[in-house]
Formats: structure tokens, sequence, C-alpha cells
């Protein structure tokens, strides 16, 4: 059996389709924290906003998955479900700010930066499990080198090393994703 | 800087740098939080100075202000101990021409983790044998001994 997690979006929409439940957990699991991150990060929008917009997004990704033509579009459908829906919250909340004005305001650079973010995230899920686990324990977890020896019995005198390679590995894996992205006509 | 500048010698040069990057914003964060904990409990002693009846809960609290401000030198001695070993494998696989600013870079880490380790020991809340002071003084440890690797040669 295919685990979930290895399928592409297009894959993964398509067991969808069937209704598969599962493969509806994962596109939820899968893309949570970036539909999360655009409303919070992108549109600065309260907890409880989010969460609002959160449910209305992914209530309306189920309904409406069969209008998504391209099946690996659905993270930019997604991405645009979410941004209109936040432009709706925002317009039906008391603030007196222009919504024209906080579209253009997150078009600019919050979005970038978040769509950045995933897509090292999905890179690092590419790297094998000793690279992950390393790089997390020193760019999330702030361990130090001497931490992370004793934790993964490895010589102090590597750590840095190894790290350095993994995150050239993550830079390469950055590329590879990069390449056909540009060229799928998104 | 060192690792920047060895790009084309050195293939993990891009990735050394990023770790040098991720310690120096974590010394931004610990060197305020240092700060913070020194003001306080250099506050509590004052309170405690100030009132010599007995007061079980005012102890507790001294007590709890005096292990924070033992615990964030502790960071700073094992950060310290990490910039030094940096700086070692730049100096070590980078590009030569900057061997002399990467020796500086571990020589000004160990001193960091010289003094913070120090501080840890000075700090009332620790006793000799007290197992942060062991770790702390193993960071200056560590970082002295990747300082000397770049700087015994030019002695």
């Amino acid at each position: 059996m295919t685990a979930l997690s290895t399928l592409s979006d297009a894959d993964l929409v398509r067991r969808c389709r069937t209704g598969d439940s599962e493969a509806w957990s994962e596109l939820v699991e899968r893309y949570s924290r970036y539909v999360y991150a655009i409303c919070v990060r992108g549109f600065r929008l309260s907890d409880e906003d989010a969460e609002d917009v959160f449910q209305d997004v992914f209530t309306r990704a189920f309904l409406r998955l069969e209008t998504l033509r391209d099946g690996s579009a659905l993270k930019p459908w997604l991405a645009q479900l979410t941004r209109h829906r936040c432009l709706d919250a925002i317009a039906s909340s008391s603030r007196v700010e222009p919504v024209e004005e906080v579209a253009a305001d997150v078009g600019s650079g919050d979005m970038e930066e978040i769509e950045e973010a995933f897509a090292v995230r999905e890179a690092v899920a590419g790297l094998s499990d000793a690279c992950q686990d390393i790089l997390d324990r020193f760019f999330a977890q702030d361990q130090s080198y001497r931490t992370i020896s004793h934790e993964l019995d490895i010589p102090a005198g590597t750590i840095a090393s190894r790290i350095a390679r993994c995150l050239g590995k993550l830079r390469s894996e950055l590329e590879g994703r990069n390449e056909p992205a540009e060229g799928s006509g998104e | 800087m060192v690792a920047r500048c060895s790009r084309d010698s050195w293939n993990e040069s891009g990735g050394v740098a990023a770790q040098a990057e991720a310690i120096r914003d974590r010394a931004v964060v610990l060197a305020q939080d240092d700060g913070r904990v020194w003001e306080e409990a250099l506050s509590a002693l004052h309170d405690a100075r100030g009132d010599e009846s007995a007061d079980a809960r005012r102890d507790f609290r001294l007590e709890q202000t005096l292990q924070d401000a033992a615990a964030v030198p502790l960071e700073i001695a094992e950060l310290g101990a990490d910039a030094a070993a940096l700086a070692a494998l730049a100096g070590e696989r980078g590009d030569g021409t900057y061997r002399a600013d990467a020796s500086a870079a571990a020589a000004l880490a160990a001193g960091g983790a010289r003094a913070a380790a120090h501080l840890v020991q000075v700090n009332l809340a620790v006793r000799p044998g007290d197992t942060r002071l062991v770790r702390a003084r193993a960071s200056e440890q560590a970082a002295s001994e990747a300082a000397d690797r770049l700087l015994t040669p030019i002695r």
C-alpha cells in the first residue's frame, strides 16, 4: 500500500475524489500549516478569525475539489481560496483598513516568505531521517553541538560538518524542486 | 565571513555560514536575556537583604531567580563553544587568506565561553560539583581547545 505522505498532490487529489477519507486527512495535514500561515502571517488575522477561515477553506476545498482541473495545482488553488476568505474576513470585520490596501500589502513580501518557508519544509521532508533530525535539532530546537553529540552519540567535532553537508543536500533538493515547478505553468 | 569568502574552494562553506548566522542570532537573544535575568537577580538579592525576617516563600523566589540567572550564562558558554568549533573548522578548511580572521573569531568565542562559565561559577545558586558548572567548564574547555587549534601554530 502506498504511503499517503509520499503521494504527489495530483495523486492525492485523485484519491480524495474517490471518497478516500484517509487521503483527505493527508491533504489537510499537508496544507493545514500553509493555510494557517497565510491567515496569520500573511493577513495577520486574529487566532479566532484564522480558525474560522481555516475551517471555511477546507470545507470549500472539500466541496469544490471536483472543480480543480489540475490536481498538481492544489497548493496555489488552496492559497487562492485562503486569500479570498481572508479578505472576506477582513471586510466583514470592524477593521477600518481598506481591503484593497491589505491585499496589496500582503501581495509583497509576506506571501513570498510563506511560500519559501513551505518550500523549505517540503524539501526538508525529502532528506534522510538523519539529516532531518540533525537540522531540526540545531536550527529548530537550538541544541548545541555538545547536546546533539550526546543525544545522537556522534563525535562533537563532526557535527558542524554533518550539518553543513545536510544543508548542501537541502539546497540540491530545493533546486530540484524549483525547476519543475517553474516549468509547470503555475 | 570566512565561510562566505571560501565559496569557491570549500563546498561546505554555505552550510557553515548558515550555522554561523544561526549562532549569531542566538547570541543576540541570549545577551538580552542575560541582562534581564541579571537585573532580576540583583533586585531579588537587594530585596532579601532589606528583610532579615524568615520568609520561606521569599527565599524560594530568590533561589529560583538565581537559578534562572545561572541558566543563561550556561547557554552562552555552550554557544561560545559552538562558535569556536565553527571558527576552527572555517580556519582549517576555508580559504587560507582568511585564517587569521577565523583565529580571531575562535579566540573571541573562547573568551566569551570562559567569561560565561565564570558567571555560572560565581552565581550563588551554583555549588561546587553542580552539573551546570561541570557543563559550563566543559564548554569553556572545548572552546579553548578549538581556538588553540588555530592559534597554536603561529605562537
